[in-house]
């Protein structure tokens, strides 16, 4: 099979064609909406969409990610042995934690649910539905390489812990395009706090900027300068762009060889477009109680999360490609069971209304759904202040994560040691996930590759391997 | 590896043995030099080398194995004799879609190598056993150019094989001396007055080659914008467009070497060509990662830059400062201070550095950099991270060479063994990281230090004042459980270590609101503690010593205690990990470019082992005229600068795998004539420029047939055209609305950015970062972007919008993709409508009817006359918005002087709120805004922001 997506698409000579694709009828700003999508569908812009290298299970994907690292043994990996030995002498160098340490049992019990038998603990009370459990994947194999949150966070998010380098989701956008050419391809949703390391975990890095995350704010404009100023009409506006049309077409007719001039103008329309469907997308006036009430949006806990869950959901119908939510806070070094109890509480009715909303919609079959953190956490902690603080440290070598939808196999997959220390089966590192993950999405890691830097780059970075366990 | 290091002969004797030993045949060598060569580093890694783990049970490393196959396919997979007929040919042509090898894109065969199996199977497959392979090497090592290529004398690789490796000439043209080249005759090549321009003599040689004339001469309105933005980085006035016009119908070469004179003589050269610089080495005013603590001070770095630049220091010494400033500076000051002690003192004290040491100091923070925080990292990871970040921020800098390539292995394409990595990494591998003081020098603005420093002290004061309410209500809590306990006090810290049961719970007295709330206080008095440092004559730079045995970003001085644990030996670290180390290794220079750095026979690339000096020796070996790599780096840069396209495709890569140079001559030419030239940098761009091919129009009369024949424009056959970086536009926008304060230098200026992004919380290790606070007036606002503070995990929106890069990374060319969020920011921010506000006021200063208004903001942004169409259209335009903003009343915008934070605390998962102040807020002096102005000025804005986002605007030819 010849790749796809080897080549830059913004060459001079993609660009021209894009240039020819469209004809003149891009010259005026002035263009109706319809007219635009039609001109915009027949193009070969950088998000149209593409199929895929290889037969794909999934089309889009969902990621949640937990910042901060959630505890494996405090969520889906039941360590027993912890308990047994709680507050014992840990001997283990793992972590960073100096001086005495020892090990710390979890403070929830765990239980089996459904058929595959996923273990949750038990906080997790909508999450633990048996219909929901029997569509989770709970893989335990994979491995970080950082024990610091941002690099770890930039390893998790870009495949390289050196924070320049495009996101999974830029990667996906760069080499399947995206259904709605009105919103972006690739969509990020934050909590009020950006997550270490900022935008650089949705960046395009050294892809073209079409591939960039945009975040989705969770409060004020969703997109930055979205709205006009206040004191201009919608009406003003067109009367302003009809002018820079004028602007612009005189322009291009005295340079009649320079395509970017066409593409920048394009920009403008999908601006034009964007400010139309963008708030329309973000508005839950017309959603019944019923929905508000089922992602957990009227409860305090829950209604951040909730509301962005039910965005997610609403995006990718709409044909974006790739959505990733942040949410902070599971940093857990002390006050354990305080710390993870909340931070479940937040997501635990969201997930589980994303899931069942996914399945009910047929949509979970083609939508992948990853939640993760960027590394999981030690059996053992130190003292705090001088006091045996339940808490955990940070652990690269072990952590736990929900797979679903998308061509993915239900059931418990890989294994930690007895106490959670580190992935002892099916132990992959990052990339090959990553690799796993394009995989689903029917690309190829090997083949969907950017010549950046004097080397096709990828990724994996140098290859990785498929995970088949995970695999339906 | 096992070999002593054997440097063939430096002057290599390019002749073919005629002697051949008869003991193997053709296909014997074919097979040893070329075929296994193959299987090695293609095949082998999952098809034999790992003999657990061998892919679809196909073992490559015998002969029998090979013939045999494997789960998929039997013998039929080498049909000995017959390629055509074998199975291999069809997987390593990619023809099966299920085999294709190997599976990765970057290890594709070449249509050569592919040829090399066929032939080798057509001819037997013979697999000649380890003796012959050996003395098959052997004889081939001694013909150092063959028709096959030619070997590159290194230190020597991991293997034999790499080391005595073949590479064509073309591939490793960057790394082979540096000759200047003939200059071709061209005919009708335009004479300029000076003479011929060699830069028109390569560009028309290969012009004519490919049957195109050059564009004809660009129109003078277009030379003067395209000069002045190049050069200085911003929009000519209409006066100087003017004047240039007006010379240049008297004498257009003489108006057009006056032009490039006199804008390299402007300040504002050095600020525009300083901000490239910065975008190689990775320049903000913090350090990054968790922490992202402020790198104070790390303005003089940048403003040395600019100086250097203004200055037309020669490149060479530009260099050597920037890699061993620091060396210099103390060798200076010992050759004054002979008693070690008082040195030493001298030395951390900061105070007796002359004028020019000081300079060299500032030099040195280039070494400082990249990204690098140690905290929850290993100490010896951390110098790791640090050192390899270094080496190849040196080596991509100066020597376009991307040095993690051959950290891991030899490099895979170019000839630069891993041995000679970790001698360059033992180069650096004593240089560590300290803020060192020394005095500001006289050119170093101090301006808004007082000012600036009242406002951070505010903040500091708050923060330690609500620390310490906090840490006063946990005492009075751990007093009281003390008295309860009948136990003495025992103070916070000394209670630390003490059993459970004999002290108070950790965060006695305080609820979990406050505790998370004294965390971010804590945070809060260091971050401002450190902001206060600013204001100390502190540089960002480096000194030579064994590693220290504690690490911490947040305060790195110079640090004298001795380290028994410190090691001092390197060695090469086998796949990067420091788990694994090799074999030793002494600090030393790259060897493959064949420039020696001591006359030592043995080992001509060896540097000293003491721990000074090893890097002025490094730096004296990039700034060696023989050095092939430097000049051709940076004469590459230049160009790739004035034409928005470089003649090397990759500025950060000039191996093997890089773009190879479209005009390979040129940049040799360029190259050598540089260091001729003395290595001086505005002479290269008066040769650039005067050039016809610099000055050729942005359009070219047969451009269909170029753009199917050269759609990348690599035959430069005519000037093509750029959109204006994020730099330009906001400094072009606030030269044209006149509010443009042209001085700058010294404190990082905070320009006003989108609020919504300035209040917006962000996550640092334990807490939030402090707001982001604009400075308080207008002239401080508005300097040039250069000035602007740069923190790495803050970038400024409206700068990130247009492509400004990433400072974790090492930016060779500038992205410029046309994406909707820059038409929503030059729309609607109020960043920009405050520019069109602006531009508004002073054309209604500056002309009275709207018909002169509209004609006078089209000839301040365009620098041309409106055409009939556009005055009545926009005029119309402008009196229609009157009519609409007569009914409408803008809102007044209001600076908040606090604002209250929440936060999902870490370790308890609760949110808690806190009060932030915003001092900077309380005599703030906003930009006009459109409340305050009239309908009149409100609808002429209206016209003046269109004009902002016009392409003609945007986009320069």
């Amino acid at each position: 099979m010849k790749p796809i997506c080897s080549r830059p698409v913004s060459t001079a000579a993609s660009r021209r064609q894009f240039l020819y694709g469209l004809g003149a009828s891009l010259g005026s700003v002035a263009m109706t909406d319809a007219l635009a999508k039609e001109a915009t569908s027949a193009a070969t812009g950088p998000l149209v969409p593409r199929d895929p290298m290889l037969p794909a299970k999934a089309k889009n994907v969902i990621m949640l990610f937990m910042e901060g690292g959630p505890g494996h043994m405090d969520t889906f990996d039941p360590k027993p042995k912890l308990t047994d030995l709680h507050k014992t002498e840990s001997k283990t160098t793992r972590g960073l934690e100096t001086g005495f340490k020892f090990y710390v049992g979890s403070p929830f019990k765990f239980n089996k649910v459904g058929q595959t038998g996923i273990e949750m603990c038990d906080q997790w009370k909508f999450m633990n539905d048996p219909e929901i459990a029997d569509e989770l994947c709970n893989y335990r194999g994979c491995q970080a390489e950082s024990l610091n949150h941002p690099e770890a966070l930039f390893h998790m998010n870009t495949g390289s812990r050196l924070g320049a380098d495009p996101a999974l989701g830029a990667w996906a956008t760069y080499g399947l395009g995206s259904v709605n050419q009105n919103l972006p391809g690739y969509v990020v949703m934050t909590e009020m706090a950006l997550p270490q390391g900022g935008s650089r975990n949705w960046s395009n890095g050294f892809l073209p900027a079409y591939y960039q995350g945009t975040a989705l704010r969770p409060t004020g404009s969703p997109i930055l300068d979205l709205k006009s100023q206040d004191y201009k009409s919608r009406e003003h506006q067109r009367h302003a762009l009809d002018t820079l049309g004028f602007l612009n077409d005189q322009h291009a007719a005295n340079h009649p060889g320079h395509a970017e001039l066409a593409a920048r103008m394009e920009s403008y329309e999908l601006a034009y477009r964007m400010q139309m469907e963008v708030p329309e997308v973000m508005d839950l006036k017309g959603e019944p109680e019923k929905i508000r009430e089922m992602y957990g949006m009227n409860n305090k806990d829950t209604a951040t999360f909730g509301k962005q869950c039910f965005m997610a959901r609403r995006l990718v119908e709409k044909g974006v490609r790739f959505v990733q939510i942040f949410s902070g806070g599971w940093d857990s070094h002390d006050y354990l069971e305080r710390g993870h109890s909340s931070r479940i509480r937040s997501v635990d009715q969201p997930m589980a209304a994303l899931i069942k909303d996914l399945k009910q919609r047929g949509m979970l079959e083609d939508t992948l759904v990853i939640w993760c953190g960027e590394f999981g956490r030690t059996p053992d902690n130190n003292k705090r202040g001088g006091v045996y603080s339940i808490g955990r440290g940070h652990n690269a070598d072990a952590m736990t994560m929900l797979l679903a939808g998308g061509g993915v196999k239900p059931g418990i997959v890989g294994a930690t040691d007895e106490v959670g220390g580190e992935a002892v089966d099916v132990k992959h590192p990052i990339r090959d996930l990553h690799v796993t993950l394009l995989h689903l999405l029917g690309l190829d890691d090997n083949k969907l590759t950017y010549f950046h830097g004097g080397r096709y780059k990828q990724l994996s970075q140098f290859g990785g391997q498929v995970i088949p366990e995970l695999i339906a | 590896m096992t070999k002593t290091i054997h440097f063939l002969a430096a002057s290599l004797i390019f002749t073919v043995s005629p002697l051949r030993a008869n003991e193997f045949s053709d296909a014997d060598r074919l097979f040893t030099m070329k075929v296994k060569p193959i299987f090695s580093e293609k095949c082998n890694g999952c098809h034999g080398d790992d003999q657990e783990k061998i892919k679809g049970g196909y073992d490559m490393l015998t002969r029998e194995k090979l013939l045999a196959g494997g789960e998929s396919f039997g013998s039929d997979v080498i049909v000995v004799g017959d390629a055509a007929k074998s199975f291999f040919i069809e997987a390593i042509k990619w023809e099966d879609p299920d085999f294709e090898m190997p599976p990765k894109e970057n290890d594709r065969l070449t249509a050569e190598q592919i040829k090399d199996i066929e032939t080798w199977i057509n001819a037997g497959a013979p697999w000649p056993d380890e003796a012959i392979q050996t003395a098959i090497r052997e004889e081939e090592s001694r013909q150092l150019v063959t028709d096959e290529g030619m070997i590159v004398p290194t230190s020597g690789g991991l293997a034999d094989e790499w080391t005595y490796r073949r590479y064509q000439p073309e591939d490793i043209w960057a790394f082979l001396p540096l000759e200047k080249p003939p200059v071709p005759t061209v005919q009708g090549t335009v004479e300029n007055g000076t003479g011929y321009n060699p830069v028109d003599s390569f560009v028309q040689a290969k012009l004519a080659k490919a049957g195109f004339e050059p564009a004809p001469k660009a129109d003078s309105r277009t030379l003067i914008r395209r000069a002045t933005y190049d050069l200085i980085g911003m929009a000519p006035t209409p006066k100087e467009v003017y004047d240039f016009n007006q010379a240049y119908q008297k004498d257009p070469n003489t108006a057009w070497t006056d032009l490039i004179d006199r804008l390299l003589s402007s300040k504002h050269y050095g600020e525009r060509w300083a901000q490239h610089w910065l975008d190689v080495a990775r320049y903000a005013d913090t350090g990054g990662l968790s922490n992202d603590y402020e790198r104070s001070n790390a303005w003089r770095y940048r403003d040395y830059i600019i100086r250097s630049l203004n200055e037309d220091k020669p490149y060479n010494e530009f260099v050597i400062e920037q890699l061993a400033g620091d060396e210099m500076a103390d060798n200076s000051l010992r050759s004054r201070i002979s008693d070690p002690a008082a040195y030493q003192k001298a030395r951390e004290k900061g105070d007796q550095y002359n004028e020019q040491e000081r300079e060299w100091l500032v030099a040195s923070s280039f070494l400082r950099m990249g990204p690098w925080d140690p905290a929850m990292v290993k100490n010896k990871e951390a110098r790791q991270l640090y050192i390899d970040d270094v080496v190849n921020a040196v080596g991509q800098t100066f020597l376009s060479t991307t040095m993690r390539c051959f950290k891991c292995h030899d490099h895979k394409f170019d000839p630069l063994p891993t041995q000679d990595y970790y001698r360059m990494y033992a180069a650096f591998s004593t240089t560590q990281l300290a803020e060192r003081p020394a005095p500001f020098l006289d050119s170093e603005s101090q301006r808004g230090f007082e000012e600036s420093k009242a406002i951070a002290k505010e903040l500091y004061e708050f923060a330690k004042k609500h620390t310490a309410a906090l840490t006063t209500k946990r005492e009075n809590a751990a007093k009281a459980w003390y008295k309860e306990n009948n136990l003495p006090y025992v103070n916070h810290s000394d209670r630390k270590d003490l059993p459970d049961e004999s002290k108070p719970p950790r965060h006695v007295g305080l609820t979990p609101e406050e505790t998370g709330q004294l965390k971010v206080r804590e945070q809060d008095v260091w971050i401002w503690e450190r902001r206060l440092e600013r204001y100390e004559p502190l540089v960002q730079s480096v000194y030579n010593a064994p590693d220290p045995k504690f690490l911490n970003a947040r305060k790195l001085r110079i640090n004298t205690k001795p380290n028994p644990k410190a090691e001092l030996e390197n060695h090469i670290l086998t796949g990067g990990s420091l788990e694994a180390p090799g074999e030793k290794v002494t600090p030393g220079v790259i060897s493959s470019l064949g420039v020696p750095v001591s006359d030592n026979g043995e080992d001509p690339y060896k540097i000293t082992e003491e721990l000074d000096g090893r890097r002025l020796a490094v730096a004296k070996w990039v700034a060696n005229p023989r050095n092939p790599l430097t000049a051709r780096s940076f004469v590459n840069r230049v160009w790739q600068y004035h034409f928005g396209k470089p003649i090397a495709g990759n500025p950060n890569n000039f191996g093997v795998k890089g773009s190879k140079p479209t005009h390979p001559e040129m940049i040799d030419w360029l190259a050598a004539n540089f260091i001729e030239n003395d290595w001086k940098i505005k002479d290269l761009h008066r040769l650039i420029m005067t050039s016809q091919t610099y000055q050729q129009a942005g359009e070219h009369p047969e451009s269909y047939e170029l753009g199917n024949k050269d759609p990348d424009n690599n035959l430069f056959a005519y000037y093509p055209p750029r959109r204006l970086s994020a730099e330009e536009l906001r400094d072009s926008m606030l030269r044209i609305t006149g509010e443009l304060n042209p001085d700058g230098g010294g404190l990082p200026i905070m320009p006003e950015m989108n609020m919504e992004v300035a209040l917006q919380p962000r996550m640092i290790q334990f807490s939030i970062a402090p707001a982001y606070q604009p400075s308080p007036t207008p002239e401080e606002r508005n300097c040039r972007s250069i000035y602007a503070y740069r923190v790495r995990g803050l970038a400024n929106p409206f700068l990130e919008t247009f492509n400004q890069p990433n400072p974790n990374d090492s930016c060779e060319a500038r992205d410029s993709a046309s994406v909707s969020p820059q038409a929503f920011t030059l729309l609607n921010s109020d960043m920009v409508t405050a520019r069109s506000i602006a531009f508004a006021r002073r054309v209604e200063q500056e002309a009275d009817t709207i018909e002169d208004q509209v004609r006078r903001a089209i000839v301040l942004s365009f620098s041309r006359n409106p055409s009939e169409a556009e005055q009545t259209k926009l005029v119309d335009y402008v009196t229609a918005m009157i009519a609409y903003h007569r009914e409408v009343e803008p809102e007044k915008k209001v600076y908040p002087t606090q604002i209250t934070r929440s936060l999902v605390e870490e370790f308890t998962g609760e949110p808690f709120e806190y009060e932030e102040i915003l001092p900077a807020f309380r005599n703030y002096t906003p930009d006009h805004s459109a409340a305050e102005v009239s309908p009149q000025t409100r609808a002429l804005a209206d016209l003046c922001l269109l004009l902002f986002n016009s392409n003609e605007f945007v986009f320069t030819y």
